[in-house]
């Protein structure tokens, strides 16, 4: 109870402050001058949308004023469609690439005003998308599944930044997730497989295959040079529950890409995803049966519980202030809420976004 | 108590409004127990004040090649959502969903029970006589489902007598053709009758794509639709006292799905065939009139795209027992007993699934003095693995005020409703909920009619209706802590509204003019989320207009006819936070004919044109809905 007045002051000191801004702001005229709307200090938060229904949306939080933007791309352009499912976007130099999955194409925005400047076509249900750096980035890639829903291997697509065109296509393994850069090398972790394809960035060839646990998502590398990698665990819906198996946390040298160690969780039942590290690459965050778990990379076995117990469908980490944004789905029926933790899990505030907010880039 | 005071408050408003306001259609229920008929009472005699309205025959009839959702979209205040042009089109009653309207054909259920919805798009026009909307909650009459209203289809009756026949043909704008026959024959005991109808459409109008650079002009692709089918109606009497009636529909479609704008186009395609076949025995005793009706339906859905190839199969079998007993003009009762037996084959299950229901009602029907009619209805469903409550309803009908010209009638109605979750809901594999409960609530509603009588020239009629529903354990699928989807009891929700409509016939000389205008309004939102963040109470709920008002009108003079409908729709919210919309948009529609009497034979020549004044929109999000079209058509009847 007390808790909940004081977030309620709080909230209400934020809410105070911000209508503050919010005049001070009407007072200056400049709002006719959109240039860099998106440049300054904040969080730009990726809301899915309902699959086939082509209602995706970016939102644009504000530290400074505490106010959130919604469907900044429509804005921006006219009333444009973003499309169907944002999966991914990424900051490079100026521009965003805007990952959207059902929609097989990449959005590429100015990544100060969102106005936009190109489109990467005739992709098959992208995923997550790296650049290398201002001329080259990759993405993984899916195929539509088979009947009985499973998959064929996926492949990385190689794009030339300065035409929008792919100019090479590497194939890995089933579901290709997100893929990381450390160390001259390109990981992709390889969701329907328990492996973890690394690709070599000047021939863009798979140089070796680092097996893991069961279904890695995603990846993060640490102050130590070593790379996460976490897994899922058999989760496959069509097979018996005595058939799945655990997640885990895998630790990979990336001098000689083998793993050290491997953190595995004890419930074979729960899932686990959104792998992130915090601004000083020494914690490790991620959502695991239904909460944000926190792990430093010293730990050598499973936190036993959650730092935030709630189920997010989004999870972000501020890599400046160590905040933790977990983002709530709403039943994808309506606005998804996105809440704002502390790093040591105390709620501080809380900001709507879009439908069914998948996840976080901060500026 | 509190609900009774709500409903003054409605009853006051409707006062208020009466005046300015108008009408849609015609209220069956003031049609009855005038006369105690041998056989056929419809159901709608135990529906004492609530709403039903039927659609309007001449409008059927001109537009007897579309399907229902066409129909009923332009001509009713209901609102269809249409996945497109060629896509599924549902309908929702007062703020529901599409899965709380009940669909009856004869009087029995045709909603597949593996999905629990209708596709209106795949319910053709050609081949049903009749047309009735259902307002509010009817499940004491109706059964499971009819919680928001029901849309009640029967075959048509031959009222010619001997030979008839008539051939239709039509070509329209968008690679549009579609052709129809029937047949029939109408004897001292016997009538039967035959019609058969092909329809196809390429659809490939042009739109605005909005999901891309510049948002050009592109022609819709992947969006042909060929529909073919026919009905079977016999009528038999074999003894004076002894009737059986044979019913056959069969109705198959091949679409094409186009993607939302700014989607990935999968090359879906479905097919749908439905074939449903009835028996019905009626016979008339000293103990009043006993009805049989058996029935077997068989639906197919196969749906196929570039990663799905799935179909699904049910076969259902309905058996309805109903006994009927009528004292003078007072009361009346009826008793009965409905049977179902569903056995579904689906992709999405381990293996076939079988499910039986039963449901027991009771319909009372009493007339204390002339202008006050009663009704009091009860159903119990039994359904394995469930507990559905008994479903109570309660109306009355009081003319209160009957001069030369005038008549005023007040009627209210409070009615429970309850759904069964459908075999998606509880089997379908590594989703389905066994444990959901059914959703179940209240309808309450108080209108007020007026009919204005002048000799044969003149008549209007007027009605006004608030009503307010609440349904609760509203089942609907989300994603669960681990991000699966499956149905879990999500919600409870209050819908309340206004409906008004008032329909007015004029006859001068040889010009004969009928309009009616109608207008509803519409509040419906959660007031309770059991799972979630709930931050969406208080809203309306998504792809519920508040406002939809409809003007039609009718004009003959000598051979010619104009047909007019304008509708208009007013914004819907695409999700429940009311933070994004598709805008208000009218429609409309004209058909001009001209009938030409060829000895006994008539020939009528319609030009049609919808959307006429070529607005864009959409009633599902980025679903392109086509322009301005024009339809030629022709039809020869053999008296």
């Amino acid at each position: 109870m007390k808790k909940l007045n004081c977030s309620r002051s709080f909230l209400l000191a934020v809410a105070l402050l911000a209508s503050a801004l919010t005049f001070t702001g009407c007072d200056n005229k400049d709002s006719d001058a959109p240039s860099g709307a998106y440049a300054e200090d904040g969080v730009f938060v990726l809301n899915e949308g309902n699959f086939r229904e082509s209602n995706a949306s970016i939102s644009f939080y504000s530290n400074s004023t505490g106010q959130a933007e919604q469907s900044i791309f429509k804005k921006e352009n006219q009333g444009r469609l973003l499309g169907d499912v944002v999966q991914d976007m990424e900051l490079v130099g100026n521009r965003a690439f805007i990952v959207m999955n059902n929609s097989n194409k990449i959005e590429v925005v100015n990544a100060a005003t969102f106005q936009s400047v190109g489109v990467i076509e005739g992709l098959s249900a992208p995923r997550y998308f790296v650049a290398l750096n201002n001329e080259k980035g990759y993405v993984t890639e899916w195929f539509p599944p088979k009947e009985d829903w499973s998959y064929h291997r996926g492949r990385v697509s190689v794009i030339d930044l300065r035409t929008y065109k792919v100019v090479k296509t590497i194939e890995v393994d089933v579901q290709p997730e997100q893929l990381l850069l450390a160390g001259g090398n390109l990981y992709v972790a390889n969701a329907g497989s328990p492996l973890v394809h690394v690709i070599d960035t000047g021939s863009d060839m798979v140089i070796k295959t680092i097996e893991v646990a069961y279904g890695p998502n995603s990846l993060v590398l640490d102050r130590n040079n070593n790379l996460w990698v976490l897994s899922s665990g058999n989760k496959d819906w069509n097979a018996p529950a005595s058939e799945h198996t655990a997640g885990a946390l895998s630790k990979i040298n990336i001098a000689n890409n083998t793993v050290t160690s491997t953190i595995t969780f004890p419930d074979p039942t729960a899932s686990a995803s959104k792998l992130l590290i915090n601004g000083d690459k020494d914690t490790l965050y991620f959502l695991y049966s239904g909460g944000v778990h926190q792990l430093s990379i010293s730990a050598s076995a499973p936190s036993t519980t959650p730092l935030i117990d709630r189920t997010f469908y989004g999870l972000g980490v501020d890599p400046v202030t160590g905040n933790i944004y977990g983002a709530d789905e709403n039943s994808f029926a309506g606005d998804g809420t996105v809440y704002i933790y502390d790093p040591q899990g105390n709620q501080t505030g809380s900001f709507k976004a879009g439908i069914g907010p998948n996840g976080f880039v901060f500026n | 108590m509190a609900k009774f005071s709500f409903l003054n408050v409605w009853l006051c408003a409707c006062l208020g409004c009466i005046c300015t306001t108008a009408i849609a259609q015609q209220d069956t229920t003031q049609h009855q127990l005038r006369t105690v008929e041998v056989f056929g009472r419809p159901a709608e005699v135990y529906a004492a004040g609530s709403r039903v309205a039927q659609v309007d025959s001449a409008f059927l009839s001109t537009y007897s090649s579309g399907n229902l959702a066409e129909a009923l979209q332009a001509r009713t205040p209901l609102y269809f959502k249409s996945y497109g042009a060629s896509g599924s089109s549902t309908v929702a009653f007062r703020g529901t969903n599409a899965s709380q309207t009940a669909v009856l054909w004869n009087g029995l259920h045709i909603t597949p029970a593996t999905l629990g919805q209708a596709d209106f798009s795949t319910l053709p026009l050609s081949g049903i006589g009749e047309v009735a909307l259902q307002y509010g909650s009817a499940a004491a009459n109706y059964g499971s489902g009819a919680v928001g209203g029901a849309v009640l289809l029967n075959s048509p009756k031959y009222k010619t007598d001997g030979f008839g026949g008539d051939v239709k043909l039509e070509a329209g704008s968008f690679g549009r053709y579609f052709g129809s026959g029937s047949a029939g024959y109408r004897g001292k005991n016997l009538s039967y009758g035959l019609s058969l109808y092909k329809h196809q459409a390429e659809n490939d109008f042009k739109y605005k794509d909005l999901s891309r650079f510049g948002t050009p002009e592109v022609r819709l692709q992947h969006a042909q639709v060929q529909q073919h089918g026919f009905t079977q109606d016999l009528n038999w009497q074999i003894s004076p006292k002894t009737k059986l009636a044979l019913h056959g529909w069969y109705t198959f479609s091949d679409r094409e799905l186009p993607p939302a704008m700014g989607s990935s186009d999968t090359e879906a395609k479905q097919k749908d065939k439905n074939l449903r076949l009835m028996a019905e025995l009626q016979h008339q005793s000293q103990l009043g009139q006993t009805s049989i009706k058996a029935a077997w339906f068989n639906d197919l859905l196969h749906y196929t795209d570039l990663s799905n190839d799935s179909e699904s199969e049910v076969n259902t079998d309905q058996l309805q027992a109903e006994q009927t007993y009528t004292s003078g003009e007072r009361w009346s009762l009826r008793g009965g007993l409905n049977l179902q037996r569903f056995a579904a084959t689906n992709d999405g299950y381990h293996g076939r699934k079988d499910e039986n229901r039963a449901s027991l009602f009771a319909l009372f029907r009493y007339d204390p003095v002339q202008p006050l009619q009663l009704s009091l209805n009860l159903r119990q469903a039994l359904v394995e693995g469930y507990d559905p409550p008994l479903t109570p309803a309660l109306g009355f009908n009081w003319k209160f005020f009957n001069s030369n010209r005038h008549q005023i009638s007040l009627k209210g109605n409070a009615s429970g409703s309850y759904r069964v979750p459908t075999l998606n809901d509880r089997f379908w594999v590594g989703a389905g909920n066994p444990d959901l409960r059914p959703e179940h609530g209240w309808n309450y509603e108080l209108g007020l009619r007026h009919v204005l009588v002048q000799g044969n020239a003149f008549l209007l009629e007027t009605e006004a209706t608030g009503y307010f529903i609440e349904i609760d354990d509203w089942i609907q699928w989300s994603p669960n802590r681990t991000g699966l989807w499956r149905p879990t009891n999500l919600q409870k929700v209050e819908s309340k509204g206004l409906e008004l409509s008032t329909t007015a016939t004029v006859t001068l000389g040889k010009l004969k003019l009928n309009s009616t205008a109608g207008y509803t309004y519409t509040l419906s939102e959660q007031v309770e989320v059991y799972e979630g963040s709930g931050s969406d109470v208080g809203r309306q709920l998504m792809y519920v207009p508040r406002h939809k008002a409809i003007l039609t009108a009718e004009a003959n003079y000598k051979s010619w006819s104009l047909l007019g409908n304008l509708n208009y729709t007013g914004l819907r919210y695409t999700s429940n936070s009311e933070t994004s919309h598709l805008d208000d948009f009218t429609l409309l529609n004209l058909a001009l004919s001209r009938k030409l009497q060829l000895g006994p034979n008539t020939l009528l020549l319609t030009l049609l044109s919808d959307n006429i004044t070529n607005t864009a929109y959409q009633t599902m999000a980025y679903r392109p809905m086509p322009p301005r079209g024009y339809t030629f058509s022709l039809r020869f009847s053999i008296p």
